[in-house]
């Protein structure tokens, strides 16, 4: 317990002398090397944390920070405590990636014990698959006391039963599933959606009639021809459809 | 050397000021999940369809909750949840400044009340799903004349219901007759 204050007042000179020379010493446990390739591109002139005299080094007998990336394996515990072990104290220890953090997409895998922290004490936990350079940076930077941590652990509980309202008010849902799938199906869920919400705007207002001249107009104005194209698919399935519950009703 | 010396000046400068000031993400990109908890239903498609298993669910029958889970620190950004949602409770942003000192802080959970059944009396659905079916169905014009059975039948569990149409099923017919079946 005493050691354990004593290597936190360590820790925190540390970060108070080092403060403009960080080598940063990386290993990677097993990982599908995708965090390596976005921290070599932290540390390329675009972001160029040697402003901040951040510097990849190749000895862990250099380093004042140890990167883990990738989940821990059983084929790479023992190299990892190795580098843990030859990394003088006192250091600080960052879990990169999301098999850094928790074992990642991995983390079920037969060989994985899970992240860095399955080892040794963690630090930093910086998540991401990889983390941007930004979000490396920003890690770093929060490592070495630089910036504040802004995520914050949340916590709900349902006080009293609240409704939640089927988006597209209004639309018959099958309907509306119908469109939002063909948009989805045909741009994708992030365009999509938003398309589907454009079009279903207009359905929302209207009888069919006005619906079709209100569409007809939007596909004219159109410049993106792939969008007017995706628009027009959609108008199909709507008159048919409408086709369809006219025939019923007559 | 002034050629270079030019060029160099009318490039400008090529390096970001990052940590120094907020630096401008592509658009499109897939950062932080951002869970809205007043429009999550707990239907559980976030947690079929997460790769990684960042999203868990689990239910607590004793309790009657059904609590949802996402480990910030095991997802991918794939951006599966924000596609199979059917409410729009979960949405990717442009947040990326995740990294945190204790792994607590990359959790967020919530706790969601489940609906007794009115024939058994045991836990079995979410409300706030069995909710939205009911405003589902009152969308599509379904609940309005010779319907309002639907609603008492949402609140039985499926077992029970199961039992119902099976005991429905048996007064229909003479008992102890079944063919093939033993006398």
């Amino acid at each position: 317990m005493d050691q354990e204050v004593k290597l936190a007042e360590l820790k925190a000179k540390l970060k108070k002398v080092i403060k403009r020379s960080v080598y940063i010493y990386r290993v990677d446990c097993g990982g599908c090397n995708g965090c390596e390739i976005e921290i070599f591109a932290a540390i390329s002139p675009v972001y160029d944390p040697e402003r901040l005299g951040m510097k990849v080094v190749a000895s862990p007998r250099h380093a004042d920070v140890l990167l883990y990336t990738g989940p821990m394996t059983r084929a790479m515990r023992l190299p990892a405590i190795r580098a843990y072990q030859a990394a003088p104290d006192p250091k600080i220890v960052v879990a990169y990636g999301a098999c850094g953090c928790s074992g990642g997409i991995f983390h079920d895998c037969y060989s994985v014990w899970g992240g860095a922290d399955s080892i040794f004490p963690v630090d930093v936990y910086i998540p991401g698959c990889p983390p941007t350079p930004a979000a490396t940076l920003y890690g770093l930077a929060m490592a070495l006391d630089l910036l504040q941590q802004k995520i914050k652990g949340e916590q709900f509980a349902e006080t009293e039963v609240t409704r939640v309202v089927p988006q597209y008010d209004g639309v018959c849902p099958e309907l509306a599933k119908e469109i939002e799938q063909e948009a989805r199906r045909l741009s994708g869920y992030l365009h999509g959606r938003r398309i589907a919400a454009q079009y279903l705007q207009f359905v929302r207002e209207g009888d069919p009639l006005a619906v079709d001249r209100k569409i007809k107009e939007l596909i004219k104005q159109e410049k993106d021809p792939r969008l007017a194209e995706v628009f027009l698919s959609l108008h199909k399935i709507y008159m048919e459809k409408m086709e369809r519950v006219g025939h019923n009703a007559g | 050397m002034l050629k270079l010396l030019r060029k160099a000046l009318k490039v400008g400068e090529a390096t970001v000021e990052y940590p120094f000031k907020p630096v401008e993400v592509a658009p499109g990109f897939r950062g932080k999940p951002v869970y809205d908890f007043s429009r999550c239903i707990a239907c559980g498609a976030c947690a079929t369809a997460c790769p990684p298993n960042a999203i868990t669910m689990d239910w607590d029958l004793e309790r009657g909750v059904k609590s949802w889970n996402i480990n910030y620190g095991r997802c991918i950004f794939c951006g599966r949840c924000d596609e199979v949602c059917p409410t729009g409770a979960i949405v990717l942003s442009a947040e990326f400044e995740l990294a945190a000192a204790r792994k607590e802080d990359l959790y967020c959970r919530a706790e969601l009340k489940l609906c007794k059944c009115i024939s058994c009396g045991a836990y079995f659905a979410p409300c706030r799903e069995l909710e939205y079916v009911l405003a589902s169905l009152r969308q599509a014009g379904l609940l309005e004349g010779g319907h309002e059975g639907w609603k008492q039948l949402l609140k039985v569990c499926p077992e029970c219901r199961r039992r119902q149409a099976a005991s429905a099923t048996g007064a229909l017919g003479r008992p102890g007759r079944m063919p093939g079946g033993r006398q």
